[in-house]
């Protein structure tokens, strides 16, 4: 797999084709990246990179550091506090807010200001913090509906593009004994997706990440209106039942056995539903349907990305990195189903030939006009999203306990964000 | 005498007897015999909700091949042996001498120094976790193998010591007292004259210690981090990919990382049961 991206790079650095060659001459010193790039595939992307950027500047010397991808969360602080590298790994959106605010990343909206960068222009908004840009991404995967699309076939039905069409899809399915939805709320993020999408198809993306900063009351009747739809769902019995005790993956048998129709996850989702013997003529994708007609679409893309550590010692080569792997080229290459196996996130780049991913890097390029989101534990503060989550599980099995979970997440709000 | 022999039970008691034991076996193995179903399932079973029915399909030899050539797991598995060998040795070696000294010599503070031996016991090791980690840190140890082995023979001599000084105490003394009549120094007292007569002790201590530091699973989290240092029982997480739990690939490698003990508990199983009662009955 290594070799096969190294040689797919290493054509194209033969061939010159990467953007910015004609600076290729000028860089020299070291460049040290630490990444978090662990597990074994991304590892091996992460390699062909430096190992790639190296050989395009020989008077440069690349220097990679791997740290485990969970220990790297609790190390980046002091990694760019003292002595730090020049080009780190990290998350899009609030999650840059602790080192964007101590000054620990470096602002590089000039990149952002070059016209390449606008190929890139969906996660502009995810990379923006104080009108600023702190990073750029090199991959993300969609999330959206998944369904089996042979029994919506079986009972005449199609994919659903509003609300109404949405409900009116799970009384069908829910009279014929089939469970519209499948989710395991056991480690509380799942329902995080959910409370994304239905709060930003309600309310839009910008009042979805004025909430995330908590610049909004929880017990906004705006956000009372997006529990309420979710509700009318919980209502129907549209999810499966004790799904509080499953993990994301103890509830795929449900859809696998046909128990219940369709999940909302991300792709990652797909290679295990393959697993368990589903195949694309049983399997489809469909992107989140519209609630409020007057909102654009906002979609939730977990972004990878790559910072400049404010304090590095080879600016210069760091930002010449950052249009490296931003550039068509690289994306593609790192982002193929040899390599990381989601979705580049430049426009230009092209994509495997897979219909899941083709679906997704259309809608994530061409139809979410309202925003990209990163989901609700990377948009929202971290203890907000943990206080929260725990609130969104409770609603969906208790939703009569609306106004005290409501109550709660708005005194955590104030004492957070205060 | 309590119990009661089964043989001079009634018939029926006999009979609920010989019917329980195996059940209770089974339930108490029921775990185990999970892991071990798990570990010949393809990935489809886990997606398909196939938890714990048969394998629609034997994928031993795929689950363990991955184990062994397309993972850590031999790494680790050596991690291991490379953390677990070195401890026993270093244990063993200092609380034989430790055991000697509080056992053999009479001084002052010589019952003041096995008490702190056996208070050490009494520290629940978690407490120290903040610190020892800081200290490993502070001394270049982290995430090493040397780092591990050093704080687990530091944590197991405490409780070898005591074990190995009551066993000292109970050897017949005159046979001491015999060799320093013949003028015979003091280290080779120890070497010639103690140390053949604490095989037996020495043997079940070193299958505990073997066990005790190969399970263990808490140091190994705290102190290091990834294949360099890791034994086995930390490792065994690798099979967690960023989204999805291999569940089948685990099942295969806790089987794998659970062998070598209970190998050893069979091979010296006599000198496992001597060790957990030694000194029990005098």
């Amino acid at each position: 797999m290594h070799s096969i991206l190294k040689t797919s790079l290493a054509a194209l650095v033969a061939a010159g084709v990467t953007a910015s060659s004609a600076a290729a001459q000028d860089l020299s010193g070291e460049l040290n990246i630490i990444s978090d790039m662990s597990n074994p595939a991304p590892r091996a992307v992460m390699e062909g990179l430096a190992a790639d950027f190296d050989a395009l500047h020989p008077d440069l010397e690349v220097n990679l550091t791997i740290v485990d991808r969970e220990a790297w969360k609790t190390q980046i602080r002091n990694a760019l506090g003292a002595n730090p590298p020049d080009v780190v790994n990290w998350y899009a959106a609030n999650r840059m807010r602790p080192y964007v605010d101590a000054g620990l990343f470096a602002d590089i909206s000039d990149l952002w200001a070059e016209p390449e960068f606008e190929a890139l222009a969906s996660t502009k908004g995810a990379m923006t913090l104080d009108d600023a840009q702190w990073g750029v991404p090199y991959t993300y995967y969609q999330w959206g509906v998944y369904y089996r699309k042979d029994i919506f076939d079986q009972y005449g039905l199609t994919e659903p593009s509003n609300w109404e069409e949405e409900l009116a899809n799970c009384q069908t399915l829910l009279d014929n004994g089939v469970k519209c939805y499948t989710i395991g709320t056991k480690f509380l993020w799942t329902a995080g997706g959910w409370f994304d999408y239905i709060n930003s198809r309600t309310n839009g993306y910008d009042f979805h990440i004025a909430l995330a900063r908590g610049e909004v009351e929880w017990t906004d009747d705006r956000v009372r209106q997006t529990f309420a739809n979710w509700r009318q769902l919980i209502d129907m019995g549209a999810f499966i039942d004790d799904h509080q005790t499953y993990s994301w993956q103890e509830a795929l048998p449900f859809m696998v056995n046909g128990e219940a129709a369709s999940y909302l996850m991300g792709n990652f989702a797909v290679a295990a539903m393959r697993d368990g013997g589903l195949t694309d003529d049983q399997l489809d994708f469909y992107q989140f349907p519209v609630i409020n007609a007057d909102v654009d679409f906002a979609e939730d893309a977990p972004t990878d990305t790559f910072h400049i550590a404010s304090g590095a010692q080879n600016m210069d080569a760091a930002k010449e990195f950052l249009r490296f792997v931003t550039s068509a080229e690289v994306q593609t290459a790192i982002n193929g189903g040899d390599a990381l196996g989601q979705l580049p996130v430049n426009a230009n780049a092209s994509i495997d030939d897979d219909k899941f991913l083709a679906q997704g890097f259309d809608m994530l390029s061409n139809n979410a006009g309202g925003g990209i989101m990163q989901f609700f534990d990377r948009d929202f503060d971290a203890e907000m999203a943990s206080v929260g989550m725990e609130g969104l599980q409770e609603f969906m099995v208790f939703p009569d306990n609306l106004d005290d979970i409501l109550a709660r997440l708005e005194e955590t709000r104030q004492r957070i964000y205060q | 005498m309590f119990p009661t022999p089964i043989a001079k039970t009634s018939r029926t008691w006999q009979i609920s007897y010989q019917i329980l034991v195996p059940l209770v076996m089974l339930i108490w193995l029921l775990p185990l015999l999970a892991v071990a179903n798990f570990s010949v399932k393809p990935e489809a079973d886990f997606v398909n909700g196939n938890y714990w029915g048969i394998p629609s399909s034997f994928d031993a030899i795929s689950n363990y091949g991955k184990v062994f050539f397309e993972s850590n797991m031999p790494r680790y598995l050596f991690n291991s042996l490379l953390i677990t060998i070195p401890t026993v040795i270093g244990a063993v070696a200092l609380s034989c001498m430790a055991g000697f000294a509080l056992g053999v010599y009479k001084f002052k503070g010589n019952l003041l120094i096995f008490f702190i031996f056996i208070a050490g016991n009494f520290v629940p090791f978690q407490i120290l976790m903040v610190p020892v980690r800081d200290l490993t840190v502070s001394m270049n140890l982290y995430d090493t193998k040397t780092g591990l082995v050093l704080f687990h023979i530091a944590f197991q001599t405490g409780f070898c010591t005591l074990f190995m000084r009551n066993f000292i105490r109970a050897l017949p003394f005159p046979l001491i007292e015999a060799a320093r009549v013949e003028g015979i120094a003091e280290w080779r007292i120890f070497l010639y004259v103690v140390l053949p007569l604490m095989k037996p002790a020495l043997a079940a201590l070193a299958v505990l210690i073997f066990t005790f530091i190969w399970n263990d699973y808490f140091w190994a989290v705290v102190l290091t981090q990834g294949p360099d240092a890791q034994p086995v029982t930390a490792g065994i997480t690798e099979f967690n990919s960023q989204f999805r739990a291999a569940y089948h690939l685990m099942s295969a490698g806790s089987i794998v990382a659970a062998l070598p003990p209970v190998i050893m508990f069979f091979l010296m199983q006599k000198h496992f049961i001597a060790g957990l009662t030694l000194g029990a009955v005098k």
